[in-house]
C-alpha cells in the first residue's frame, strides 16, 4: 500500500542526508515552512480520528504525516498528493490536545513540494485550474444550475473578472510561477 | 573592633592551587591577625581559632576555607565557645568558587579580592541574637478527605488538639464514594468508614462540616482562623434513619440516581446526619413534621467561628475536572457518556444503583469505552498527567468485564501503570479481555440510543467507527488549593522533592491532592508526613528564628507604604510609619531594598556589610572586566558551588556577594559598584516562579529598569540578571561566561 516510502525504511541513510545533503532536518525544515507546533506531536490520533483524508483512503494524513517527518522523510513523500487532498476543514487543529496545528504541517508540506519543484499531476491541474478559473476544482453541473433557474456560473471568480485577474496577481507573486505553471509577474 | 583571619589549607585542595602563606600576609594588612591552618573545621583547627579568639582577643572572624553551606555552622559554635557571638563569623569561600575552578595568579588574585571582601564585612558585623517563639499545641486540618483524616488521626493520637474543617456536610471526600481501590480491589468506603468513625470518636479531634475558612492571619506558632459554619437545618437530635423525612419530601434531584432534597449523603456519612441540598429544597417543611426527633430546623443561622492554632495542614484535595470543557465528547448532552466518577458511583455497592451499572433508561449497557486523559496531557485544558486515571480506568473496566460479562475497550495515549503491583494489574485485565486501543477519540455522536466512537488506531494506522452502549470520560484532577498555587493550579510547596508537604509560609503544610494529583496510598504518606513536620514544630514548643528578620528605623521613615506592597508575608503594618514583626518575617529583604529613604535594614545582610564588601571590592582591581555577582542563597550561590563541585571551570572574572534572596539586591548597590569601576554587575536569582519568597520577580524588575536608566548614559547591559536553579550549575557558567564576553567586547 505505502507505494512511495520503502517497507524497511534506512534511518542511518536519513540521518546522514540530513547532516550531509540537506544540511538541517527535515523537521526544522518544515518548522521553518510554518509547521512550529510539530515536535509536539505524541501520536495520540485525535487528529486523524476525524480526518477526511484518513477515512478517504489516503496514505500520508496529518498523524502519519507529522511521524514520516520526524523520522526524516521527505523525498520520498513528493510524489504522494495527500497534502493537496486536504480541504482545510481545520478540525485537526480544534482536536488536538497539544497546539500542534497538524493543518499547517500538512501546508508547510506543500511549501516545501513547490520549493522542490515537486509538484504530484494532481496538484498540478489544481492549481492551473485556480490560475485559469479562481478554483482549484473546476465547477461542474452548469446544466444543473441552469435547470434551477441559476445562472450558468457561480458568482465567483469564474463570472467576475476583475476578482479573476486580482486572484491572478496574487499567484503571480508566489512561487508559484517558478513551476512554469502559468506566466511570472 | 578586631578582626582575625584564618586561612584554611584543606590539604591541597586550597594549598595546592595558591600560595596560602602569600595570603596570610595580605590578609594581615587588613586584619589585627591572620595566620593559615591544615584543615580549620577539623578539631585541631576549631582549637587553634578558638585559642587564638581568646588570646588575640578577637571581636569578629573570617575564616577562608569551603563553602559557608558546608561548615558556617560548624565555625558559629567554635566562635560561641569562644566567648564571641556566633553571628561574628564570616566566611570566605575560596574553595568552591575559587580553587575548585580556576588556577595559577588568577586564582591567588580572586582569593586575595575574596578575602578582602570579607574582612571588609567581618568588621561591620554585629552580634545577633535568635529569637523565640511559643508555639500553640493545636492543628487545624482544612479539608476531611482521605489525606485530612488520616494527618488528623496521626495527631490527634500523639495527644495534639485538632479542628478538621470540612466544606460539605460530611467528612470522607472523594474516597467515601468511590467503588472499589486499586491495586487491591478493596471496597473504598469500607476501608474508609473506620477511620471516619475514629476521627468522630477521637476526643482530640473537633469535626467541623458544613463549614469553610474565611480568613486566616498570625504568624506559624499562633494562626488565627476565621471559619464560617454554614446552617445544615438538621440538628444533633438527628437519629440519620432518613427514611421519615426524605420519604415525604417532594423534589427528586438526579445525583447519578435519583435522591431527595433532604439526604444522607452516602449511608456512612459522618457524622450520620441528614442533609439539605439547599439549592433545589423548595421549603415546604414537610421533612420537620415527619421528623419524630424534631431534628430539622429552618430557623438555624450562619455562625462564623474563630480557631487559634500554631500549624495547619491543608488537605483541600482536588476539583473533578469538568467534562464539559471537552465538547467533542457531548457531556452533559448525551446521558450515555458519563464521568470515571459517575460509574464509580454507580459501582458503590452503596451508590444510588446498588452497584448495577445502568444507563439512565434503566438498560444494562454490553458495550462500554473508556476515554483516557480527558482534561489531561491537553495544552488547552491541563497540560499534566493526573496520574490516577489510567490505574482508575484498569480497575473499573476489570469490574466490568469479570463481573458484569461487559466488553470494555479502553482509548488511551499511553498507559501509566507505575506503582507497586500496578503494572501486574494492567497486564491481568489484559487477559481478562479487556481491549486496548492506542488512538484518542476526536469525535462521538448518538445513533439509535448507542453512542458512535471515531477514533484512529494508531498502531495499525486505520480509522473506525464504533458503536457503544456507554462512554466513560476518565476526567483527570484539578488544583483546589486555598494556598498560593503553581502554574498547574496546584498548591506550591517548598521543595518538590525534599520538602513535598511544607510551603512557602512557616508553619503552613499541605497533604494529598491539594498539593498535585496522586492516588490514596500517596495521599495517605503524604498527609502522615504533613502530620509529622506539623507534630515536629508543635512539639518543640518553641521556634527558634534566624536573627535576620528586617526591622523599621522610625526616625527614617516616611510612611510611603512601599514595603507592605513587597511584602508577599503580611509581615508590615503601617501605622503612619512602618512596623514589622520580627517573628512573622521570612527574612528576603524585599522590603529593605524597596524602601527608599533606607529606614529599614536586616540582620547578617545589613545595608552597612554588603556596602563594606562592595567598596572593598573596588579598592584594587584584579581582573578586567570585573564581575560583581550578587547570588541568591538558595539558588545562584548554590549553582556556583555546584560548579565548584563539578570542577567546572568558568572565567575568573567574577566575584560574589551572598545574598539572602535576589529580591534583597537594592539598586543602590549596583550603582555603587558601577560607579566604583566594577564593569558589570550579575543578579543571580531562582528561576522565575521558583523564588522561595515569591519577590524574584520584584528583582527582575529592578535589574530591567537599572538597565533601561543605564541605556540613557549609553552604559545599557551592565546590568544581567541570571535566572537558574540551585541545580544549573553549567547554566549559569555559561551565561556568565557570555556576560564576560558581552563586557570585553564594549
Amino acid at each position: 500500500m505505502e507505494e512511495h516510502v520503502p517497507a524497511v525504511i534506512n534511518l542511518t541513510y536519513l540521518w546522514k542526508k540530513e547532516r550531509e545533503e540537506l544540511g538541517e532536518k527535515v523537521i526544522e525544515t518544515i518548522k521553518g515552512f510554518g509547521a512550529e507546533g510539530i515536535e509536539y506531536c505524541m501520536q495520540c490520533g485525535a487528529c486523524s480520528s476525524i480526518c477526511p483524508l484518513a477515512t478517504t483512503g489516503f496514505e500520508w494524513y496529518n498523524r502519519r504525516l507529522i511521524k514520516a517527518i520526524d523520522f526524516g522523510i521527505r523525498d520520498e513523500l513528493f510524489d504522494d498528493v495527500t497534502p493537496w487532498a486536504c480541504v482545510a476543514c481545520n478540525r485537526c487543529v480544534e482536536v488536538c490536545p497539544r497546539n500542534v496545528n497538524p493543518f499547517e504541517v500538512m501546508f508547510a508540506m506543500r511549501r516545501l513540494m513547490i520549493e522542490e519543484l515537486a509538484v504530484p499531476m494532481t496538484a498540478v491541474q489544481a492549481l492551473k485550474s485556480l490560475y485559469d478559473h479562481g478554483h482549484a476544482v473546476y465547477t461542474t453541473g452548469r446544466e444543473a444550475r441552469k435547470k434551477v433557474g441559476l445562472p450558468e456560473k457561480p458568482p465567483t471568480t469564474d463570472s467576475d473578472e476583475k476578482a479573476l485577474e486580482e486572484l491572478r496577481v496574487l499567484l503571480r507573486n508566489t512561487k508559484l510561477p517558478e513551476l512554469g505553471l502559468f506566466p511570472m509577474s | 573592633m578586631k578582626v582575625g583571619v584564618f586561612i584554611c589549607h584543606c590539604g591541597l585542595n586550597i594549598a595546592g592551587k595558591i600560595n596560602v602563606k602569600e595570603l596570610v600576609e595580605y590578609a594581615g594588612k587588613f586584619a589585627d591577625y591572620a595566620e593559615d591552618v591544615d584543615y580549620a573545621c577539623s578539631e585541631a583547627g576549631q582549637e587553634e581559632i578558638a585559642r587564638a579568639i581568646a588570646e588575640e582577643k578577637l571581636d569578629s572572624i573570617v575564616v577562608a576555607a569551603c563553602s559557608p553551606k558546608l561548615h558556617e555552622a560548624t565555625f558559629r559554635r567554635v566562635a560561641a565557645k569562644a566567648g564571641i557571638n556566633p553571628y561574628m563569623v564570616t566566611i570566605a569561600n575560596i574553595r568552591e568558587q575559587c580553587t575548585w575552578v580556576h588556577s595559577g595568579i588568577e586564582a591567588q588574585l580572586k582569593a586575595m579580592d575574596t578575602i578582602r571582601m570579607a574582612i571588609a564585612r567581618a568588621k561591620q558585623s554585629k552580634p545577633l541574637e535568635r529569637k523565640r517563639a511559643r508555639i500553640r499545641r493545636a492543628v487545624a486540618v482544612v479539608g476531611g478527605g482521605i489525606a485530612g483524616i488520616e494527618a488528623s488521626l496521626t495527631m490527634a493520637k500523639a495527644g495534639i488538639k485538632v479542628y478538621l474543617i470540612e466544606k460539605r456536610p460530611s467528612i470522607g471526600g472523594h474516597m467515601a464514594l468511590l467503588n472499589e481501590v486499586f491495586p487491591t480491589n478493596d471496597c473504598s468506603i469500607c476501608i474508609l468508614a473506620p477511620k471516619m468513625n475514629e476521627v468522630w470518636e477521637n476526643e482530640n479531634i473537633e469535626v467541623i462540616t458544613n463549614a469553610e475558612v474565611e480568613k486566616i492571619s498570625g504568624r506559624v506558632g499562633n494562626f488565627r482562623l476565621k471559619v464560617l459554619k454554614h446552617p445544615r437545618y438538621v440538628n444533633e437530635n438527628c437519629k440519620g434513619c432518613i427514611d421519615d423525612c426524605s420519604s415525604v419530601c417532594p423534589v427528586e434531584v438526579y445525583d447519578v440516581g435519583i435522591r431527595k432534597a433532604i439526604y444522607m449523603p452516602f449511608p456512612q456519612a459522618t457524622p450520620l446526619y441528614a442533609a439539605i441540598d439547599w439549592e433545589n429544597c423548595i421549603r415546604c417543611e414537610l421533612c420537620v413534621k415527619a421528623c419524630k426527633p424534631d431534628a430539622v430546623d429552618f430557623s438555624q443561622k450562619p455562625e462564623e467561628i474563630e480557631i487559634n492554632v500554631g500549624a495547619i495542614i491543608f488537605a483541600t484535595g482536588f476539583k473533578p475536572f469538568d467534562a464539559r470543557r471537552k465538547p467533542e465528547y457531548g457531556y452533559g448532552k448525551l446521558e450515555n457518556v458519563i464521568t470515571s466518577l459517575e460509574l464509580e458511583r454507580l459501582l458503590s455497592a452503596s451508590g444510588p444503583t446498588m452497584g448495577e451499572p445502568i444507563r439512565r433508561d434503566g438498560k444494562k449497557p454490553e458495550k462500554v469505552a473508556f476515554i483516557q486523559c480527558v482534561g489531561s496531557r491537553d495544552v488547552n485544558t491541563n497540560p499534566y498527567c493526573s496520574r490516577v486515571c489510567c490505574m482508575a480506568s484498569l480497575k473499573n473496566a476489570l469490574i466490568l468485564k469479570e463481573r458484569f460479562g461487559i466488553d470494555v475497550t479502553i482509548f488511551y495515549i499511553d498507559m501509566r501503570a507505575a506503582g507497586r503491583g500496578y503494572e501486574e494489574y494492567y497486564r491481568m485485565t489484559m487477559e481478562k479481555g479487556v481491549r486496548f486501543v492506542r488512538g484518542i477519540v476526536g469525535n462521538l455522536y448518538e445513533k439509535d440510543g448507542r453512542i458512535v466512537v471515531r477514533y484512529e488506531d494508531t498502531l495499525l494506522s486505520r480509522v473506525f467507527d464504533e458503536e457503544f452502549d456507554m462512554v466513560v470520560l476518565a476526567i483527570g484532577m484539578e488544583g483546589n488549593s486555598l494556598l498560593p498555587k503553581s502554574e498547574d493550579g496546584f498548591a506550591e510547596v517548598a521543595h518538590p522533592k525534599l520538602r513535598p508537604v511544607e510551603t512557602s509560609t512557616k508553619g503552613m503544610f499541605v497533604a494529598g491532592t491539594a498539593s498535585g494529583p496522586k492516588d490514596i496510598q500517596e495521599s495517605v504518606a503524604s498527609a502522615g508526613l504533613a502530620a509529622s513536620k506539623a507534630m515536629q514544630l508543635i512539639c518543640s514548643g518553641e521556634e527558634e528564628l534566624e536573627p535576620f528578620n528586617a526591622y523599621v528605623i522610625p526616625d527614617k521613615c516616611v510612611g510611603c507604604g512601599l514595603c507592605v506592597k513587597v511584602c508577599r508575608f503580611n509581615s508590615i503594618t503601617m501605622d503612619g510609619k512602618a512596623a514589622i514583626d520580627a517573628k512573622a518575617c521570612a527574612m528576603c529583604g524585599a522590603c529593605v531594598a524597596a524602601c527608599p529613604a533606607d529606614a529599614i535594614d536586616m540582620g547578617f545582610f545589613s545595608d552597612e556589610q554588603i556596602m563594606a564588601e562592595i567598596d572593598a571590592l573596588t579598592e584594587e582591581k584584579n581582573t578586567d572586566p570585573l564581575i560583581l555577582a550578587f547570588a541568591c542563597w538558595y539558588c545562584g550561590y548554590s549553582a556556583l558551588d555546584l560548579a565548584g563541585t563539578l570542577k567546572l571551570s568558568y572565567p575568573p572574572n567574577i566575584r560574589v556577594i551572598r545574598v539572602p534572596c535576589s529580591g534583597r539586591v537594592d539598586a543602590e548597590w549596583i550603582v555603587r559598584a558601577l560607579e566604583r569601576g566594577v564593569d558589570g554587575v550579575a543578579v543571580i536569582g531562582c528561576r522565575p516562579s521558583e523564588c522561595h519568597f515569591g519577590v524574584n520577580s520584584i528583582a527582575m524588575k529592578r535589574v530591567e529598569g537599572l538597565n533601561e536608566a543605564l541605556e540613557l548614559y549609553g552604559e545599557g547591559g551592565r546590568v544581567k540578571g541570571i535566572w537558574c536553579s540551585a541545580g544549573e550549575a553549567r547554566k549559569l557558567v555559561n551565561s556568565l561566561s557570555e556576560f564576560v564576553e558581552e563586557l570585553r567586547k564594549r
